[in-house]
């Protein structure tokens, strides 16, 4: 595993054909940009339309839910094409330099083959739709909309076989070697065990060598349902269902209003204003950046927009203050999905509609085991400050009015948020839509830091590939567990615990255990949905209380988030402060180990969870 | 070759009393065809909300879904004819109108590829708000959760002078807490489950509308099933859907005192209050026929419910 940890690669720079220049790419970058403006305006109309005309834009929900669908994938297909997506490493690139280019035509072989497999798969679920003839709205039919999956898996495959050489000669064994790969795994051998061996050989060594994780994942997805003698059109309902889900358009248009902040000049008028507020107690800038990326979290729902909104201006105040690199890098990770626990958190609330739960209750029980996770990376951010030297400012209350004063614009910012959702204006979506606005009219009009022509489309394409890379890695995670549910695995899971495990403290460690690679694995709300109804009669009846299972299973999640080698934070981390899977990780071990003890914490002492709560 | 293994998705929780039944349902299945076909059960919704469950089964990933009426209208809007609000006074009337107007439905469902097993019942739908109310108006005065996606029928709800917004069912308790929206219509069995009438713990005891349910399995795979062994499978599957009926009915029940014993206020709608509210609706009727339910549906509907007040003497309600 070392040598793998080793070969954690940054995502790959810049590679032949990346940049905006065919005509191609301008119309991609320009359809990407147009559709996250639609995202933005939209739900902004309704908000207004309720007010003016009580019932808002008829399908204004159903078309930002389909624009996060094109986002998505013609993000993915961008990603693609600037060589953006994140893989393990390029082990390819340490071998001999005969071997080089054989090694990057056989991952990018690979990879193509099962990125087509997935567009067949499309395919095949948009004539199914096609035939069964429903209507997202009056006359545009479902299948319209869902063609923008095989559409971007297609893309991708392309890009994957044209990056894979310099030379047409090269490009074209790739070629070959794809429709190989396409013909050996569509053949029906893969029902047989060895063949169905060979492939996974065939996709562990691809993804090893090079390939693109989303490969790695929707692989799994393929050729276990090949195996298993079910539809691949499975895989493709699948994400069709994930990415149109309704909360999922957070993170595009967080995403986007992030950008647009950094683009801006917040960063450093924040710095100033926090440095000015606490900066003559020690670690007073990492406590502050513990405090607003629970804040964030709080209000995005865990959905890792923290990270992405937040790293490029905590980051650069953070070294500023003379914080080592690798500290502010742990920080920051560990951060992004601290303060899951507090109200109006998504997944708290989820997870009590799926347990059958009072969320009031769920938030109440929160609320101890939350402040303590806060307060523990808190205390360790003050420890590190200590240790680190950092610099300390005199206070001084004029430099503190006049750094307010230059900040009130992006101070106002959560207010806004905080309005829109408990004055009842705005669901989390529109509370979104609401932070692009904001974020877009200061940027531009007020502070002017954003120029309309250069920058604001730059943005704009960040986002979106950004985003797509984000979401196919998502899309492709949630083939496999369409997989695992299909298969039964986590109800057989559970049938061998219920028939072993006899102690609850025994069932207790257990479920920390599973609950770390849930979370480490699955999207958060599948997760909810797809592990509760399980584990909750099981907890019961080992007399746990339900709330507190409720607390345990989040806060595991939680940490799931940071968990090697695939936590979601692991990768946000890495993709937006542009550093190597392997350093990442390696900063947030500390971190890491520091919230375990909180987990076991809030698990092994039921009254953080439960003495709040009436009766 | 091994048995034919039939997957079913259904949103039933798992453990539920409907899971239940349709656990024993498969045992029964088992039973009849000597054990050749098999029933695996996917509950509460893991396998997706009711459209995934159908885009699905159009796939072939799954075979069947035991699935409620509202979720059959993504197939066919003809099963909102069921969902008439206001259109049927007791449990016999409705009953009375839906084995009639069955035929048709499963027609329409078998031009599309779907078979149906048997036909269920999930209980009446009523409204639930943050404030006591008894009048249309009290309720036009609120904000209602609407379903997002249905474009017509948020119209209608406007065109009847309601202030609906159209939001996701997750945005539901969120929304309540906000004030986002300050009611929601829903069954007894779903208001409690979802625990939304903590947030909304007003009710009239007004049945606004039925909600059906049906188990349906895709056609190809029930041709592949034996063609002697198909008509004892259906009866065990109707056996199933009776023994369901009791004890949803019983459920709906019990979750109204359970929800009374944790705050819920009910408040009666007087006859004249009904008939205001009965009023509302049919002053709609024509932009509903034709625009959200297929007119020919719309006529048998109201066609069978007359007939049955001619028969049985007039809308008097039953006992609750
Ligand atoms: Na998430
Ligand atoms: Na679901």
């Amino acid at each position: 595993m070392t040598a793998a940890g080793e070969a954690m690669d940054a995502p790959a720079g810049s590679v032949p054909g990346g940049g905006a220049r065919s005509f191609l790419d301008k119309i991609e970058n320009a359809v990407s940009i147009f559709l996250l403006c639609g995202m933005a305006a939209l739900p902004l109309a309704e908000v207004v339309g309720r007010k003016l005309w009580r019932t808002g834009i008829p399908g204004s929900t159903t078309f930002v839910q389909h624009a996060t669908l094109w986002i998505g994938f013609l993000g993915g297909a961008l990603a693609a094409r600037d060589g953006r997506h994140l893989s393990l490493g390029r082990l390819s690139d340490r071998l001999p330099a005969r071997f080089r280019g054989a090694g990057t035509c056989f991952f990018s072989a690979v990879s193509a083959a099962i990125t087509l497999i997935l567009a067949w798969a499309g395919v095949r679920m948009v004539l199914l739709e096609r035939a069964g003839g429903s209507l997202l709205m009056p006359y545009l039919p479902g299948w319209v909309s869902q063609s923008v999956i095989p559409a971007g898996f297609g893309l991708i495959a392309w890009r994957l076989i044209r990056h894979s050489s310099p030379s047409w000669s090269g490009r074209a064994a790739t070629g070959a070697g794809t429709a190989a790969a396409v013909v050996f795994l569509s053949s029906g051998l893969l029902l047989r065990p060895a063949p169905f061996a060979v492939s996974l050989i065939l996709l562990l060594s691809a993804v090893v060598l090079g390939g693109p994780l989303f490969v790695g994942l929707g692989g799994l997805a393929v050729i276990f349902f090949l195996h298993a003698d079910v539809p691949i059109a499975s895989i493709p309902v699948e994400i069709y269902r994930l990415v149109t889900s309704p909360t999922l358009p957070t993170i595009p248009l967080f995403t986007f209003a992030g950008y647009l902040l950094t683009t801006g000049n917040v960063s450093r008028r924040l710095v100033r204003f926090f440095r000015a507020l606490v900066g003559w107690m020690p670690g007073a800038i990492a406590v502050v950046t513990v405090l607003v990326c629970s804040f964030f979290t709080t209000f995005t729902g865990a959905s890792g927009v923290t990270i992405i909104a937040l790293g490029g201006i905590l980051l650069p105040a953070l070294l500023a203050e003379r914080y080592p690199e690798k500290f502010s890098l742990g920080l920051l990770t560990a951060s992004g999905s601290l303060g899951l626990l507090f109200p109006p958190c998504l997944p708290v609330i989820l997870y009590a509609v799926v347990a059958g739960i009072a969320v009031d209750q769920m938030f109440l029980g929160g609320l101890l085991p939350g402040v303590l996770l806060v307060t523990i990376v808190a205390a360790w951010a003050v420890r590190g400050g200590k240790r680190a030297g950092t610099r300390r400012t005199p206070f001084s209350l004029g430099e503190l009015g006049a750094a307010a004063w230059e900040a009130k614009w992006d101070l106002l910012l959560p207010v806004i948020v905080l309005l829109g959702i408990f004055g009842g204006f705005a669901t989390m979506v529109e509370a979104a839509s609401i932070t692009v606005l904001y974020a877009f009219c200061v940027e531009v009009f007020v502070q002017r830091d954003i120029d309309l022509r250069r920058q604001f489309p730059e943005a704009g394409a960040e986002s979106a590939r950004l985003v797509g890379g984000f979401l196919i890695l998502l899309a492709a995670a949630t083939g496999l567990t369409g997989y695992l549910v299909d298969a039964g695995v986590p109800q057989a899971i559970f049938e061998w615990v219920r028939a072993t495990i006899h102690s609850k403290y025994a069932f207790l460690l257990i479920l920390n255990g599973f609950l770390l690679v849930v979370g480490c694995l699955m999207h958060i709300f599948s997760a909810i949905v797809v592990v509760v109804p399980i584990i909750a009669p099981l907890a019961a009846a080992f007399d746990i209380h339900p709330v507190h299972l409720g607390i345990i299973f989040l806060a595991n999640l939680e940490l799931g988030f940071l968990m090697p080698p695939v936590g979601m934070n692991l990768f946000l981390s890495a993709y937006r402060f542009d550093r190597s899977l392997g350093e990442v990780t390696r900063s947030v071990i500390p971190f890491l180990l520091i919230l375990l003890l909180g987990v076991l914490a809030i698990t092994y002492v039921p009254a953080l969870s439960t003495i709040l709560l009436p009766g | 070759a091994g048995p034919t293994v039939i997957k079913m998705a259904t949103l039933a929780p798992e453990g539920s009393s409907w899971h239940r039944v349709l656990l024993e349902m498969g045992e029964d299945w088992k039973k009849v065809s000597g054990g050749t076909v098999v029933l695996r059960i996917y509950p509460g919704g893991v396998a997706g909300d009711e459209d995934a469950m159908l885009r699905k089964m159009r796939v072939g990933q799954l075979q069947a879904a035991a699935i409620t009426g509202m979720g059959l209208a993504f197939l066919d809007r003809s099963f909102y004819g069921l969902h008439v609000p206001m259109m049927y006074a007791s449990d016999e009337e409705f009953d009375y109108v839906r084995d009639r107007l069955s035929p048709l439905l499963e027609q329409r469902l078998e031009e599309k590829g779907f078979v149906v097993l048997n036909w269920g019942d999930a209980g009446w739908v009523h409204f639930f708000a943050r404030e006591a109310f008894t009048h249309p108006s009290e309720m036009k005065a609120m904000k209602l959760y609407i379903g997002a996606g249905d474009v017509p029928l948020t119209q209608l709800y406007k065109e009847a002078g309601f202030k609906p917004v159209p939001i996701s069912v997750v945005d539901i308790l969120p929304g309540l807490q906000t004030g986002l929206i300050d009611a929601f219509n829903a069954t007894p069995l779903v208001a409690l489950a979802f625990q939304w009438f903590a947030l909304a713990p007003n009710m009239a005891d007004l049945r606004w509308a039925p909600l059906t349910g049906a188990t349906v399995i895709d056609k190809k795979a029930w041709e592949r099933i034996p063609k002697e062994m198909r008509p004892k499978i259906l009866e065990v599957s109707r056996d199933a859907s009776r023994r369901l009926q009791r004890e949803i009915r019983n459920l709906n029940e019990e979750a109204m005192k359970a929800m009374v014993k944790n705050g819920l206020k009910v408040t009666h709608v007087s006859p004249s209050a009904e008939a205001e509210w009965r009023k509302m609706v049919e002053d709609i009727h024509p932009q509903i026929r034709g625009k959200i339910i297929p007119a020919d549906v719309f006529d048998e509907v109201r066609k069978f419910r007359d007939e049955y007040r001619a028969t049985h003497g007039g809308a008097k309600a039953s006992a609750r």
